[in-house]
């Protein structure tokens, strides 16, 4: 991690700078604060920090308006892991 | 839309046409149960039934059953009032499929069975996406073919015992946007007895039941699209509860 991905309106944006805005936009939604504490790219999201099935959805649209991005339902289906919207994210920037 | 596997869709095909069999013991059995055991009634279910009727001869789009949700046999009782028992067995393709949840019904293979033969597919809430979005395109699939579905557009039932407007199902508007020409059909039922949330309505209760055609319109793109089409139905249900009280 580490290394420049991507431009967002012009700011470069990290890899680590993506995880660290995801986790901060997840964190409202985890119920499990243990978990948080210790998040890394394979944490679940909702099986690790416990969000509400439902929840995920408001996470994603959240991502939208945070990154400029617009993701698809099918985009959606392949967020499991923090890193897996960190990925979707840098996909969606790029 | 996805095409589906040729696995899949003869596996539909196949519970389809056996549940098709089938249905020539649970048209008895079904309301036996609603009418005798339990003693529901439903309120002008003539008049229901003409008016459900009317609505499919005017129009051979696809269209997706969303319900309000307050107890565990909506869906039951919400078939048998729109259609009845025997109009199924000569109209199969109305008969919906529904999606409860697996954990309800899955302890006992009679239940399973059951679920089965009567056009379930079922569902892991809160389950591996990958599972659920395989569903999801089950029933894209099946709406597409021209087969009717039942989905609860809230997430869950209603535990103030009002449709609850912020508990919104995505599943719903991602299906609606998917099946080209797919419109909701609103349905708000009421047991008169019927406070807040239950396994199942009381004994004895009687049903008001009204419905509506309505087709979600989005400026929006992507998933934000989708969760305007199940807020915009979900809200048209906090209308037709509106309408429900201030009639009483």
């Amino acid at each position: 991690m580490g290394a420049l991905t991507q431009f967002h309106t012009g700011v470069p944006m990290t890899r680590d700078e993506i995880f660290a805005k995801v986790v901060e936009i997840v964190k409202p939604y985890v119920k499990n604060e243990e978990a948080l504490e210790a998040v890394n790219e394979e944490t679940n999201i909702l099986e690790d920090l416990k969000v509400n099935s439902a929840r995920l959805v408001d996470i994603i649209l959240n991502f939208e308006d945070e990154f400029d991005i617009e993701v698809e339902d099918e985009d959606a289906d392949a967020v499991n892991t923090v890193g897996d919207a960190v990925a979707l994210i840098q996909e969606k920037l790029s | 839309m996805t095409r589906l596997s040729f696995s899949t869709r003869a596996a539909h095909a196949f519970q389809r046409e056996v549940g098709r069999l089938a249905a020539l013991f649970w048209v008895l059995a079904i309301p036996f149960i609603l009418r005798v055991l339990m003693r529901y009634r439903i309120k002008d279910v003539a008049g229901v039934r003409t008016r459900y009727r009317a609505l499919l001869k005017e129009s051979d789009r696809p269209f997706l059953i969303c319900p309000n949700h307050l107890t565990m046999m909506d869906s039951a009782v919400i078939t048998w009032a729109l259609g009845g028992s025997w109009w199924y067995l000569f109209h199969y393709s109305r008969l919906p499929w529904n999606l409860p949840e697996y954990n309800n019904f899955a302890s006992q293979w009679p239940t399973r069975v059951g679920a089965w033969l009567t056009k379930c597919i079922p569902v892991i809430r809160g389950g591996r996406r990958e599972d659920i979005s395989r569903v999801i395109k089950r029933v894209q699939h099946l709406l597409a073919r021209g087969e009717t579905a039942l989905i609860f557009p809230e997430a869950g039932r209603s535990r103030s015992g009002r449709v609850e407007a912020d508990s919104v199902a995505h599943a719903v508007g991602r299906i609606l946007t998917s099946v080209p020409g797919c419109q909701s059909l609103c349905v708000y039922l009421r047991g008169d007895r019927q406070q807040t949330w239950s396994t199942v309505p009381a004994r004895g209760d009687s049903f008001y039941i009204d419905f509506e055609l309505m087709e979600p319109k989005s400026d929006h793109a992507g998933m934000r699209r989708s969760r305007h089409f199940s807020q915009q139905i979900v809200d048209r249900l906090v209308g037709m509860e509106e309408e429900y009280f201030a009639g009483r």
